[in-house]
């Protein structure tokens, strides 16, 4: 079968996004690169734990931390995770259109959760926290900001992704394509929990 | 392009069979993220409630996060379907050097 041949429920493989030598060297190389991104994000967390509390000329963390947006931008988050895993279940399934569609509200979903994260930024810039208010400020917009260009850069990938394929139906060569998409988007959503976990959460109680 | 096709790996599933296997899966997702989203808010609450001391509140929170990571692997990005143990191998030494380079950091800036 070529791989750009549109796949029908006859020839649909069991797993599309491994079908081809190109697709499972694709599918291990992204695991292998999610294991690198796990340490680049352990060096930012463990800087960040270790200057937590060196707020400097800039207000102290639990005074300026909102729980109810963090809670907001949180269930964001988790239900775009959601709506990939759709995505993809939608994909084992060979429904072309019903992939692209969860895979849209992913993005809108992705944007939204950026639009609140910039929203948060610029308040507390105006509350005297930035990133040379001290350690602190430093180590808190480089963690977060790094998750945040993490969420933009899944955005512009599947709009990519998306504009790329519109009007193509699934095939050997894409499929891979959307799968990692989806294992990215999920990476993302980790990261986030120990981000809402270390850093707002324990920024509350000190 | 065309040398990368392996056209054994096509299999043909009964279709039934396929259809029962991925209506069981999406269950787990579903209740998979209930799960997630009950955790999330049993975290929340444990930080905002008095009840808790703040240092228990903060070993509790860092398990729960613990939890949710384990849905996301296994399930959402599933770690643990069949084909998956050199993925297993590079998250996993992913981890285990994230986790010194934490503690280490952690130790160097006290």
């Amino acid at each position: 079968m070529d791989v750009g041949e549109r796949l029908t429920d006859q020839n649909f493989p069991e797993s599309p996004e491994k079908a081809t030598l190109e697709g499972k060297n694709k599918f291990l190389g992204f695991w292998l690169f999610l294991g690198g991104e796990t340490v680049l994000f352990a060096t930012l967390f463990g800087t960040y734990l270790g200057l937590r509390n060196s707020f400097g000329k800039g207000p102290e963390a639990s005074e300026i931390f909102q729980l109810p947006m963090v809670f907001a931008a949180t269930i964001i988050l988790l239900t775009s995770s959601l709506t990939s895993v759709y995505a993809v279940l939608a994909l084992k399934e060979n429904r072309v259109k019903q992939m692209r569609r969860w895979f849209f509200i992913t993005l809108l979903l992705g944007l939204s959760f950026l639009g609140l994260e910039i929203y948060e930024f610029v308040e507390y810039v105006h509350e005297g926290h930035t990133f040379t208010s001290g350690a602190f400020g430093s180590a808190f917009y480089t963690l977060v900001g790094f998750h945040g260009g993490h969420v933009l850069f899944g955005c512009l990938w599947i709009t990519a992704l998306l504009v790329r394929n519109s009007g193509r139906g699934l095939t050997l060569y894409n499929a891979p394509k959307y799968y990692l998409f989806a294992l990215y988007w999920h990476f993302v959503d980790v990261v986030w929990v120990f981000i809402f976990t270390v850093v707002y959460l324990m920024g509350k109680v000190g | 392009m065309a040398s990368n096709e392996q056209p054994n790996s096509v299999h043909h599933h009964s279709s039934l069979q396929k259809k029962i296997k991925l209506k069981q899966e999406r269950r787990q997702h579903n209740v998979s993220f209930v799960m997630m989203i009950l955790l999330t808010i049993v975290a929340f609450a444990a930080i905002a409630s008095d009840a808790i001391s703040n240092s228990v509140a903060v070993l509790f929170i860092i398990v729960l996060a613990g939890v949710q990571v384990f849905f996301q692997l296994y399930i959402w990005m599933h770690l643990g379907h069949k084909g998956h143990e050199f993925p297993m191998w590079g998250i996993a030494s992913g981890l285990l050097i994230a986790l010194i380079t934490v503690g280490t950091l952690v130790g160097l800036i006290w």
